[in-house]
């Protein structure tokens, strides 16, 4: 529902509000927006006008804080890859992956327990998930969303990595799922795009070929 | 011109003179100002904690301090000194300097003076608004603690009653004396069992007898006719004080336990065992809304000093459990007894505090041993009521002590907006949904170490993963074993709740999830239990009613005209079975009968009808316990309705920004309101007054709180914001 109310334009969601109409407003420019969760607002806005778009969404705004870039960013894949994870719940099972793997060569450790255990992929996946969002919701680490910590910047890193072996295990293992969802998304791309503009990542930990759609040769990811 | 100097200095010193007379505590702020600006400075620091206060106080208090000035001319030292040295001063300097010298001297001196003096003013007054404010304070507990004295001499004296009955009924004769009463047996007994269960233990000693007594004490105080507001805001009372540290009790509110002991010997509170003939109201006035008083009262304070120590010998015998101490009590009693024989009003006051403690004390706590578990009964069935009710002391007859809100656990760890969110029915645990696609599961006894601030952080138990996008309601089952969540994906799932102790980091189990409701559409946006029925309401337009676990879970669908539009929110009501109430788009609700499938009532004002572009409803909610349903509206306004008639009852701007959810507590005395201006509300239902607010959450866009909730067992309110956050305050 476009809440267009005479020339002012309320953003809001209102009971009621069919899915289709979900936050389709006309987009707002970030210097208008006031909200200390500005970064977040704009990162959304440009997903939702084009997912696909992933150059544009990753596109850093003038005079913004590149730790808070980074930090919105990784909050909205993460919160994405919940999706990822409602489809995995469906089929991989701790049966079917007894062990959080992507290709033979690593079996992760879940770093969610005291002393990293064995999980099952899809514990795997659950638990790194919830420690992410516990992390980055940290009142001690991130207790601002308008400016981030140098150190705190430094655990994005290893959030990346962590939640990187989702995407992986996904491709390798359930790939009708991962394509699948890949194909709605985009945000396997997004995120490979992402590490790798802002040096989160080493290469060659990024073993899941993007533009998996368009590409058919399976190689490096592209920079 | 030398003269003129002279006199403008006199004047400006004498209101300073004068305001040190008139206040005495800020008396030594000032003097002390008179020579350094220090002083001027400490005043201004102590004054700053009551900066809050209104500024109609202020300025009555400036303008005290003029007439206390005229008043007191010439009467002050300091204010003397002062002329004089500025005598001096101009005599010493008469021969280097010239008189227009002499005289801009003079002039800056003396609107040096004249700014000090108006500082001095501004402090002094907010001093006084502080010393009116503690006054105030201290009498709230001063009255407390009368009527909590009170009240254990009528336990004392119903024992006493009791006893003596029971002797007589034993023995036959009446009672030798009471202290060869020993304490007995029973009475041991009893203190172990009045705690658990209020009415059964008795049965074991002479349960007719008890009755009779209680019957027969429970008569008398109805002829005195008190209601139960006044209980419940007694308890509340006798609960906060017993909860109060010993210092607190001590300094603060010696001399109305003292003036309870001594038969009334002084303060307004309590006037009425003063004044022999003054009126029952006038008792209930007084102590009921306590004013912030305007001039100090010197007599409070040395009565405190006098009865100081009749307070402390007092709470010995308070904390002892035996009846060693039946000599001193037995005085009080007999002067308890007398008054009661007197059927006079004067004695309202004091029959009331034995009238709470009749109805909801004498069944379980005949005894003074066992004022330990008159906490306890306290806390147990009334915690959350003494919480509410404090809320708005003053207005339910309270001595103005007002039970605040303040936020306490911050719950962080979603990634997008919390659209809703639902207590446990019982334990302090809750479950919160976002649009980040989950729900999550907190237990507000499992906190993160405290921080630097004051509230504290939660970390999530269990995160609900199966809804592919936002999810916007939530509906618990009565039970508290079964969780219901709407989303945008148009689902609705089943949850089974995971114990609250779960570790977070456990295994996934996939029966958590017990189910999904299809049958809708399109977004599910309002979502209510009651029983094992749930109804829910979706933007394609219909409304449905579910049983989840049936083997066809969809009961009944029901679908308005096309002219309401879309249902945007849904309720049972509550007190009347098989209705539900549905809010659409056109700014009505229509009540369903949910067996039939027929509308009932429709609500709706003629005279509020035209342009109701503006008045869309973005929550409805039917009180617990009266035909009543009660809407928020995008026009900022809170509407509530009657069920019968279907008319407006009333309708009140609420907040700045559009109103987009409520709660009614679980009895049905407040309502909670949330708003796109980042605030929620705490309201009376009684005379429709906010109780509180508090600014709650941050934009997001220009949304704010999606959801707010009370705890139905538990003091505990929450509130769910587009900044991701769900705050709970206590």
């Amino acid at each position: 529902m476009k809440m267009a109310d005479g020339s002012t334009i309320l953003r809001r969601n209102r009971p009621g509000t069919k899915s289709k109409d979900f936050c389709r407003w006309p987009d707002e420019p970030l210097e208008e927006m006031d909200s200390t969760l500005a970064v977040q607002q704009y990162i959304q806005q440009l997903i939702k006008r084009d997912p696909s778009n992933v150059e544009l969404i990753l596109t850093m705004p003038e005079a913004q804080d590149e730790g808070v870039w980074k930090y919105e960013h990784l909050r909205q894949f993460c919160m994405e890859l919940n999706g990822l994870a409602v489809r995995l719940q469906k089929e991989c099972s701790p049966s079917t992956c007894t062990q959080m793997t992507a290709t033979d060569q690593w079996i992760f450790l879940c770093a969610a327990h005291k002393t990293p255990k064995e999980c099952p992929a899809i514990d795997y996946t659950r638990h790194t998930l919830d420690g992410a969002a516990c992390l980055l919701n940290s009142n001690k680490y991130f207790p601002s969303r308008v400016s981030i910590k140098e150190s705190s910047v430094t655990k994005l890193g290893s959030v990346c990595r962590r939640v990187y072996r989702i995407f992986s295990h996904a491709y390798f293992h359930h790939r009708r799922i991962f394509d699948e969802f890949e194909a709605e998304t985009y945000l396997c791309h997004r995120f490979t795009h992402f590490v790798t503009k802002y040096n989160l990542m080493s290469k060659e930990n990024l073993i899941v070929p993007i533009n998996v759609g368009e590409n058919a040769a399976p190689g490096e990811s592209e920079a | 011109m030398g003269t003129n100097s002279g006199a403008t200095a006199g004047i400006n010193n004498k209101p300073v003179g004068g305001a040190t007379g008139a206040g005495v505590l800020v008396g030594g702020g000032v003097g002390g100002a008179n020579s350094s600006i220090g002083g001027v400075l400490s005043n201004s620091l102590g004054g700053g904690g009551s900066g809050g206060l209104s500024i109609s106080g202020l300025n009555a208090g400036g303008q005290n301090a003029n007439v206390g000035g005229m008043g007191n001319v010439g009467g002050d030292d300091g204010g003397n000194g002062m002329v004089g040295g500025g005598v001096n001063n101009q005599q010493a300097t008469t021969p280097q300097y010239t008189i227009p010298g002499i005289l801009h001297f003079i002039q800056h001196e003396w609107s040096r003076f004249e700014l000090e003096r108006s500082q001095w003013d501004v402090d002094r007054a907010e001093l006084q608004a502080r010393i009116a404010m503690l006054l105030g304070e201290r009498k709230c507990l001063e009255s407390l603690k009368s009527d909590l004295t009170r009240r254990i001499k009528m336990l004392e004296y119903a024992l006493r009653q009791e006893r003596a009955k029971f002797y007589r009924l034993k023995y036959g004769t009446d009672p030798p004396q009471l202290n060869e009463f020993k304490p007995s047996n029973e009475d041991a007994g009893l203190a172990g069992e009045v705690a658990t269960d209020s009415e059964v233990p008795y049965s074991s000693v002479s349960n007719t007898t008890w009755r009779q007594g209680r019957q027969m004490l429970r008569q008398y105080l109805a002829e005195i006719g008190y209601t139960d507001n006044i209980i419940d805001v007694r308890s509340n009372r006798v609960r906060s004080i017993l909860g109060l540290n010993n210092n607190a009790e001590h300094d603060g509110s010696g001399g109305g336990l003292g003036g309870g002991l001594g038969g009334g010997t002084g303060g307004e509170n309590l006037s009425p065992n003063i004044n022999g003939n003054e009126s029952n109201k006038r008792a209930s006035e007084t102590e009921g809304r306590h004013t912030p008083a305007k001039k100090v009262q010197q007599s409070i304070d040395e009565i405190i000093v006098d009865t100081e120590a009749a307070v402390m010998a007092n709470f010995e015998f308070l904390g002892a459990t035996e009846m060693s101490d039946d000599d001193e009590i037995s005085d009080d009693l007999e002067m308890v007894a007398t008054d009661n024989d007197d059927t006079d009003v004067k004695l309202a006051k004091r029959a009331k505090s034995g009238k709470d403690m009749l109805t909801e004390e004498v069944d379980g706590s005949l005894g003074l041993g066992e004022l330990a578990q008159l906490t306890v009964n306290n806390e147990s069935d009334g915690a959350y009521d003494a919480n509410s009710k404090d809320g708005t002391g003053g207005s339910a007859g309270g001595a103005g002590y007002r039970k605040t809100w303040n936020a306490k656990y911050t719950l962080r760890s979603h990634f997008d907006g919390v659209r809703s969110l639902i207590f446990h029915p019982e334990e302090p645990v809750l479950i919160t949904a976002s649009e980040d696609h989950t729900l999550k599961l907190w237990n507000l006894q499992k906190t993160v170490q405290a921080k630097k601030s004051a509230s504290l952080d939660v970390e999530p138990l269990y995160t609900f993963r199966a809804h592919t996008g936002p999810v916007l309601c939530l509906g618990m089952s009565s039970s508290g074993e079964t969780c219901y969540s709407g989303g945008l994906d148009g689902n609705i799932e089943c949850w089974q709740l995971p114990s609250p102790n779960i570790d977070p980091y456990d295994c996934y189990d996939p029966n958590v999830h017990s189910g999904t409701l299809e049958g809708h559409t399109d977004a599910v946006w309002g979502l209510t239990t009651m029983q094992s029925n749930i109804v829910s309401c979706s933007a394609d337009g219909t409304v449905k009613l579910w049983s989840p676990y049936n083997k066809e879970p969809l009961l009944r669908t029901y679908t308005a005209s096309e002219a309401e539009g879309v249902p945007s929110s849904v309720d049972f009501v509550r007190n009347e079975v098989d209705h539900i109430v549905v809010a659409y788009n056109s700014a009505h609700c229509i009540v369903y009968d949910t067996e039939t499938g027929k509308q009932v009532v429709r609500l709706e004002a003629a005279q509020e009808m035209s342009g109701n572009t503006g008045k869309f409803i973005n929550k409805v909610v039917s009180h617990p316990t009266l035909p009543i349903t009660i809407t928020a509206h995008e026009d900022r306004h809170i509407r509530f309705w009657d069920n019968t008639s279907g008319t407006l009852v009333h309708s009140m701007v609420a907040h700045l920004e559009p109103v987009t959810s409520l709660a009614v507590d679980a009895h049905g005395l407040y309502l909670l309101s949330g708003s796109h201006d980042c605030s929620i509300r705490l309201w009376n239902l009684d005379n429709k007054t906010c109780v509180q607010e508090i600014t709650a959450h941050r934009k997001k866009f220009d949304e704010s709180i999606f959801d707010v909730a009370f705890h139905a067992t538990k003091p505990y309110i929450a509130s769910a914001g587009a900044d991701g956050l769900a705050k709970v305050f206590v």
